[in-house]
Parts: structure tokens; C-alpha cells; sequence
């Protein structure tokens, strides 16, 4: 044998090493399913959670009293009957009899009353969304079992939304928490759901086993992979079965590979341009003409909604006629059509001709970079279709954690700001409540329109599920004809599934992998 | 020698200082971390409160004091997302770089020194100009462009390269867990070659170059000609007289190599979703997790300290001349 043959053979060894062995790591096994994610996980605290890949994956590992639906329904989970008390303010659950926790443990009243007190305990410093924002928003005062089965969860006042609130609530036990310092609670999560963790390898990949139903996979794992194009080549090449927050961009490669679909659905993130109507703006260029209701709702026919979603999302979206998700929205309310010449008439008619140059009024527009799908693009194109109807637009684009975060907690964007905000499927009020009072967090726009909060009180009182909807019906019919958003579209979301897996997306950003299966 | 190395150690520490007092300034710059760690529907009284339980609510100068007062106790702080101390979780996540970067290194120096000779030796032939091409090549395609092709290429297309994550070997073998290491050493190395390549082509290039000119250099001396003049063999003259000079620059590079490339692996290990201190960093600095940036970069800025100082050290014992100078001073 020469030297050149020997080369040759040796070279032919190690390719085929290498092919078998990365066939052997690229075959997914039957039993496990690999999910991409764009974002790296921190902490498996309960208390602490916050960002909604970080939710995904606890949910999988703490269950919750109920449980909500794709379709926003909320079903029976740990608890199976919920009895709310004449003034609102005490929920008393009956859990379900045999449960416990990963370590073994069994799950009673009392640990689910020291889960919540545990959250809501300021020695603990927890900053994530169950103490910063559900028990503020029910005004969480103290939880008390009052057997083994059956907890109260005291309120300060009656809130309409308070048990899907309370649904967001990760479970978990006593004496396996007591026994963890908070550094330990954090990465050794100990858990009442269908999934215990098996491992987690911090910016890599978390494993999770099934210790018990609902669960068709007995292992799940995902890979954090924070590059879009990558996380589209592992779908593609069959190493990963779903991948969250697919571009645009990608959709025809991952459809035309044969191996993936894009699924895309519509979102409940809200996406808006706000009219800022605080004393602030009206200072500034374009803040006086936007406290007319007239020039906000022409400026609603002013921006071509279609084609931004064709062109920018390569999608039709679900227009937006207010900020309710479909279908809880008003049954009767089409999305304002594009009709620059609408437009055009209702500026001149509310008094913003067009001066000599061809401008009517300069405004600014403030947004945040890479928060959104393509959202510099979309800014972009929105203030070029302003432009036609003769604003002169200044874009002011953002970094977004550092600068616009900032301005969105003073509530001190605008004049005009584009934003989207989280929403969801199982009650009207709970989208509603973004406008709750003019002071709210969330009213960034400070619109303080009396027809709108006035019935909030009667919303409160009302008797029955007719009355309720009707009050909700009028008050979205003033925020339609003069509310202080420019209505856009429901956000979609791009996930890319494997051929090999069956899996619906919803539309709640959640993954919840519970009923997946193989096909 | 000993005082050299001490005195060497005590301006390393002004230099830790003054690295962390940038990045905390850098990262303060960037305005109030506090919006990163509360829901988007926080009140100004929840803002407020976060703000106080994360200390963002002291004054600049009294937080960085804080800070280097711990720190002098060993006291890296806790990284504001994960809640664990900063330092324990940097450290999980270095061995996986040093891996990279190893092997990077690896590829820079095993390749660079054949192409670089070879160039050197057949200068003005086709060779040389396609070596040299190469070399410009490397220099100047960035390294996550680089990274997205050959992802393409040798993982989408030809499927015989991982195209994302990581295998641990240094991490069992430092347990001991020999076993567990050597089961995965075929499946690390194989997790490396693209990340590899991608961080180490401008290391290679630059490499390249440099062997080839330190050696045309060389190759131009009186005593290389007086060596040929004897009637040595040509592989001898190159091995024994001209690669053993050319090789003082070269030394100089290597030294530097580690921690260049330890620099260098950020945007890589992003691209890769390779869970490593550069991926770690980027996240952390996206998310202002100061104490977590702060122990990463005072990590880095030790080895790059130390790796410098090696680098003095051994060039002192292969140059006479630095040695003799040492001992003036």
C-alpha cells in the first residue's frame, strides 16, 4: 500500500467516523422533543420568573390552581372547584386529593397558601411578574388554608380578572422550599407539574423528565439558541422539532425545506401607534393637533395596515378596531379601511390645512429598536404614509431597554409612540384594563376621555354576563371612534414545527407542550 | 525574577481597577437597570421598590464602592438574573470558552506556521500568491459571517458538522470523571470545528503572515547565507538556523493568541449558541446585570494580565538580550 492510498483510506475512516457519529447525535429520539428558544432562561424561582420563555418552561414544572386554554379557557388543574365569596374579595379553591410535589412531598392547602405568601414576602425581594404585577393588579393581601384541601386567597378589593390572574401563580411545596437558601430555590426547581428538571445548562439547554400526566413526551429539552438563523438551520437539519420567533425572512426556506413548517399565528400583543394627550406633548410640535379627536381619527385612515403586514411581515394580519383581542372584541367594529383622502378631508375640516409648503403640522415619533417583529421598518413605513397626508414626522428611534423603557414607566413618550402590549384570550377586561384609570402604568397616552373611565364603576356593578358585555360594547365603541391609539394589528408570531411533530401554536406566546405528539 | 513578577502583579491590580471602574460606568451609561427587572406593567412604586431592592437607588460613587469593598473580600456580588454569586456562574461557563479557544489557538498555530513557511519558501510562486490571498481573506471576512456559511454549508447543506451547542470535556475531567470525558471527546471535538474555525481564520491569517515575513526576513541574513555556503541541506538550513529566529515574533503572537481570542469569542458563541463566558457576557450586558459583567471582565482582564506576564517571562528565557536588560534595570 503507497503513501498516497493510505492517506486516502484514513481520511475515508475519519469522514465516516464523523458522518456516524453526527447522524447519531442529529436522530431525535422518539421519546423526547427539542424546542428552540430565543431567549436564555435565569432563574427557575418562582418568585422571580418573569420573561415569557422563562414562564414556558416553569410551566411545564409548576402547575397552577387552573389552567388556561389555547382557546382561553380556564380548566381545572391543581384545584377542581373555586368559590368566590359575596364581596369579591376571598377565593377559597378545593384542590384536588392525592397531589405532590417532585420531591415527594404532598401538595395541600398549606403549601399553596405558603407558595403565595412565600411570593408576596418583602424579605424575599422576588421582582418577578407573580409579585410584580399579579398580586399588585388583584391586590394580593394574605393566603390561609383552612384544611388540607381547601385555601383562601384574601383580596384587598373585588377585581373581575382576579382568578385568571391567580391562575399565573407557580405552586410549590413547603418543606422542600424551607430547606433551600433563595441561591438553591433558584436553579433547583422542586416543582407540582407534569415535568421535574433533570438538567440545566445555563445558556445552553434545560432538560426537563415527566413525572406525571398530562405529557406526551418523556423528556423535553430546550436549546436556548439566540440567533435566528441558526435556530432555522437546527429546525431544518431535523436537530430541533419547534422553534419560537422565526424572521420573516425565513418563512419560504423553512416551508421550502420539506422537513418544517412555519406556523403563524395571530398574537395578543397589541401593536399601536399611542397618541400621547399629556400636558407634555401638547408643548411640543403636533401635540395640540392630536388632543382633537378629529385629527385622531383621521389620522386612523391615513396608514395603509394591509400592505405594512404584506410587505413587512410577508402576512395578513388580524386588524385591530381597539385593544380587546378577537373574538372578545366589539362584534360590531370593522378596522378603519386606508383612504388617505378620508383622511385628507378630516384634517382640513378639524382645522390642519396644508400650509404652502404642503405640511399641515410636524410631530415626533418615538419607538424602540429590535423589541418587535421588523419594528424599525414598520415605524418607518407608518411615518412615510403620515408624511402623504401632509405631517412632518421626525422618527426618533430608540435603544429599547436602556431609553424607551425609561420614557414607557414615566409614561413621557410621543407626541406619537409605537408600542405593543401584551394581551390575552380570556376576558375582555383583562386587555381592558391597560386603560383601567387615567393614572394607570399602562395609559401611556394619558387620554382621560370620561365615557371610557366613568363606566368602569358600572363594569364593577353589573349584574349579569348581558350587562357586562354590553357596557364593554359601548365603552370599545368610544375608543374606537376617539380613542388614543391608531389601531394596527394583532402581532403574529412565527413558529417553525417539525413534519414529525404534532403541535398547534397559540396565539398567547405561550408553548405549552402538554398535548404534543408525534405525528 | 521574583521581584520583577510582583512588582509586575501590583500594577495589575491598578489595571483590574480601572477596568472595572469603566465597565461600571459604561454600564451605567447606558441608564437605569432597574426597567430591566420589573414587568411592563410595574407602577412607579413597584419601579421604585425593585430599584431600592437591587441598590440602584444609592448614589454612583456609593455603589462602586460597595462593589470594590466586596470585591476586595472575594466578594463578586450576585448576578442580578440569576440570583447566584456573579463569580460562581462566570466560572461555570469559562471552561466551555477555554475549549474554543484552545482550539481555536490550535487552528491558528498548527496551520499558520506549514502555510506560512511554505509561502515564505516558495515566495513569488503560485503558492505564495494563493497563501498570501488566503491570508487576506481571513483577515478580512468577519468571523459571524463566517460563522452563518459554514453553518449553512457544512451543517445545512452537507449535514456532517453540528450546527449549534456544546459537549462538555474539560468540565467532567476536572470532576474527575474521566470516564464521562473521554465518552465525549469525539462529540466536543466535533462541537468545536465550525465555532473553531470561525473564531480562529483571523488568528490563522494574521499567522500566516506573520511566519512568512519574520522568515523571508530571516531568510535574507548573513548567517543563513553563510549556513547554505557550508553546504548544508537546504530543510536543515530552514529548521535549525532560520526557523529557530524567525520564531521570537512568532512567540510574542502565540502568547497574546489566548487572550485575544478569548476576546474575540462573543459574537461566535452567539452565533453558535455556544454557551460560553463571551455568550454569558453578551447577555449580561444586554440585561445590566452589572455584577455578573463586572466578574466576567475582571476574570478576563486577570488572565490576559497573567498570560502577558508569561509571555515577558518566557521571552526573557529565549532572548539573552531581554534577560541581559532585565538585569541592567
Amino acid at each position: 500500500m503507497n503513501l498516497q492510498t493510505l492517506v486516502a483510506r484514513a481520511a475515508g475512516a475519519v469522514l465516516f467516523g464523523v458522518t456516524v457519529i453526527v447522524t447519531a447525535c442529529s436522530q431525535q429520539p422518539e421519546d423526547a422533543i427539542v424546542v428552540g428558544l430565543s431567549a436564555d432562561i435565569t432563574t427557575f424561582e418562582p418568585g422571580m420568573i418573569s420573561s415569557r420563555d422563562n414562564a414556558n418552561i416553569a410551566r411545564h414544572i409548576f402547575a397552577g390552581l387552573f389552567s388556561l386554554t389555547s382557546e382561553g379557557d380556564h380548566v381545572p388543574d391543581l384545584a377542581h372547584t373555586l368559590e368566590i365569596s359575596e364581596d369579591g374579595t376571598a377565593y377559597v379553591y378545593t384542590l384536588r386529593e392525592g397531589l405532590t410535589c417532585h420531591d415527594g412531598e404532598s401538595l395541600t392547602a398549606e403549601d399553596v397558601a405558603y407558595t403565595f405568601n412565600r411570593i408576596a414576602d418583602p424579605e424575599n425581594r422576588f421582582t418577578g411578574n407573580s409579585p410584580g404585577f399579579v398580586f399588585t393588579s388583584i391586590g394580593f393581601q394574605d393566603a390561609v388554608a383552612l384544611d388540607d384541601l381547601r385555601v383562601q386567597i384574601n383580596l384587598a378589593r373585588k377585581n373581575p380578572i382576579a382568578f385568571g390572574l391567580i391562575t399565573e401563580i407557580y405552586i410549590h411545596c413547603k418543606d422542600a422550599y424551607e430547606a433551600m437558601t433563595l441561591d438553591e430555590a433558584a436553579s433547583n426547581p422542586i416543582g407540582s407539574g407534569s415535568y421535574r428538571l433533570a438538567s440545566w445548562t445555563r445558556g445552553s439547554e434545560v432538560v426537563l423528565e415527566k413525572t406525571r400526566e398530562p405529557g406526551n413526551f418523556q423528556r423535553i429539552v430546550w436549546r436556548i439558541i439566540p440567533e435566528a438563523s441558526t435556530r432555522t438551520a437546527e429546525l431544518i437539519s431535523g436537530n430541533a422539532d419547534i422553534i419560537t420567533n422565526v424572521v420573516p425572512e425565513q418563512v419560504e426556506a423553512i416551508n421550502g425545506s420539506g422537513r418544517a413548517e412555519v406556523q403563524v399565528v395571530s398574537g395578543t400583543r397589541r401593536m399601536y401607534l399611542g397618541f400621547s394627550l399629556s400636558e407634555g406633548s401638547r408643548q411640543m410640535p403636533g401635540g395640540e393637533a392630536i388632543q382633537d379627536p378629529r385629527v385622531r381619527r383621521a389620522l386612523q385612515y391615513a396608514v395603509d395596515v394591509p400592505t405594512i403586514c404584506r410587505q413587512l411581515l410577508s402576512v395578513e394580519c388580524e386588524r385591530a378596531t381597539g385593544l380587546v383581542n378577537p373574538p372578545n372584541g366589539h362584534p360590531d367594529l370593522e378596522p378603519y379601511p386606508y383612504d388617505p383622502s378620508i383622511a385628507e378631508v378630516l384634517l382640513d375640516e378639524a382645522g390642519w390645512s396644508r400650509g404652502s409648503d404642503g405640511i399641515r403640522f410636524a410631530i415626533r415619533l418615538q419607538a424602540g429598536r429590535a423589541r418587535y417583529v421588523n419594528d424599525v421598518n414598520i415605524v418607518l413605513a407608518i411615518s412615510q404614509y403620515l408624511q402623504d397626508v401632509g405631517l412632518d414626522v421626525e422618527v426618533d428611534l430608540m435603544e429599547w431597554a436602556s431609553v424607551y423603557t425609561p420614557l414607557l414607566h414615566a409614561r413621557s413618550m410621543g407626541p406619537l409612540f409605537f408600542l405593543g402590549t401584551g394581551g390575552g384570550l380570556w376576558s375582555p377586561i383583562y386587555d381592558m384594563t391597560d386603560m383601567a384609570e387615567v393614572g394607570s402604568s399602562t395609559n401611556y397616552t394619558h387620554w382621560d376621555d370620561d365615557r371610557w373611565f366613568s363606566r368602569w364603576v358600572d363594569l364593577a356593578e353589573a349584574s349579569t354576563p348581558e350587562e357586562t358585555r354590553s357596557i364593554i360594547d359601548e365603552m370599545l365603541q368610544v375608543f374606537y371612534d376617539d380613542g388614543p391609539w391608531l389601531h394596527l394589528y394583532f402581532q403574529p408570531d412565527f413558529y417553525g414545527v417539525s413534519n414529525r411533530i404534532d403541535w398547534a401554536a397559540r396565539r398567547d406566546e405561550r408553548v405549552f407542550l402538554f398535548e404534543a405528539g408525534l405525528k | 525574577m521574583g521581584s520583577y513578577i510582583l512588582r509586575r502583579l501590583l500594577q495589575s491590580i491598578v489595571v483590574v481597577i480601572g477596568v472595572t471602574m469603566v465597565s461600571f460606568l459604561a454600564l451605567q451609561a447606558g441608564g437605569d437597570p432597574t426597567y430591566l427587572f420589573v414587568s411592563e406593567r410595574a407602577s412607579l412604586e413597584e419601579i421604585e421598590a425593585t430599584r431600592r431592592a437591587l441598590g440602584f437607588d444609592r448614589p454612583l460613587h456609593e455603589q462602586y464602592l460597595s462593589f470594590v469593598g466586596d470585591l476586595v473580600q472575594g466578594d463578586f456580588g450576585q448576578s442580578l438574573s440569576y440570583r447566584q454569586p456573579a463569580m460562581e456562574i462566570v466560572l461555570e461557563a469559562l471552561p466551555a470558552t477555554i475549549e474554543l479557544t484552545l482550539f481555536a489557538m490550535a487552528i491558528a498555530l498548527l496551520l499558520a506556521i506549514p502555510l506560512g513557511v511554505l509561502a515564505a519558501i516558495h515566495r513569488g510562486t503560485a503558492w505564495d500568491g494563493s497563501i498570501t490571498t488566503m491570508a487576506m481573506f481571513g483577515q478580512s471576512v468577519p468571523s459571524f459571517w463566517l460563522g452563518i456559511m459554514m453553518i449553512l454549508f457544512f451543517g445545512l447543506y452537507l449535514r456532517w458538522l453540528p450546527i449549534s451547542g456544546q459537549v462538555p470535556f474539560l468540565i467532567p475531567l476536572m470532576e474527575g470523571d474521566f470516564g464521562t470525558a473521554l465518552g465525549n471527546l469525539p462529540r466536543t471535538i466535533l462541537h468545536l470545528i465550525l465555532p473553531g474555525i470561525a473564531v480562529g481564520t483571523y488568528s490563522l491569517a494574521r499567522n500566516t503572515r506573520l511566519v512568512r515575513s519574520s522568515l523571508l526576513e530571516v531568510l535574507e541574513q548573513d548567517y543563513v547565507r553563510t549556513a547554505r555556503s557550508k553546504g548544508l541541506p537546504e530543510m536543515r538550513v530552514l529548521v535549525h538556523h532560520a526557523l529557530r529566529n524567525a520564531w521570537l515574533p512568532v512567540v510574542t503572537i502565540v502568547g497574546l493568541e489566548f487572550g485575544f481570542l478569548l476576546g474575540g469569542v462573543v459574537v461566535v458563541e452567539t452565533v453558535f449558541s455556544y454557551p460560553g463566558i463571551g455568550r454569558l457576557l453578551f447577555a449580561a450586558i444586554n440585561q445590566r446585570d452589572i455584577p455578573l459583567v463586572q466578574a466576567g471582565v475582571i476574570l478576563l482582564a486577570g488572565i490576559f494580565i497573567l498570560l502577558n506576564l508569561l509571555v515577558d517571562l518566557i521571552y526573557v528565557r529565549l532572548d539573552p538580550r531581554m534577560k541581559l536588560a532585565e538585569g541592567r534595570r
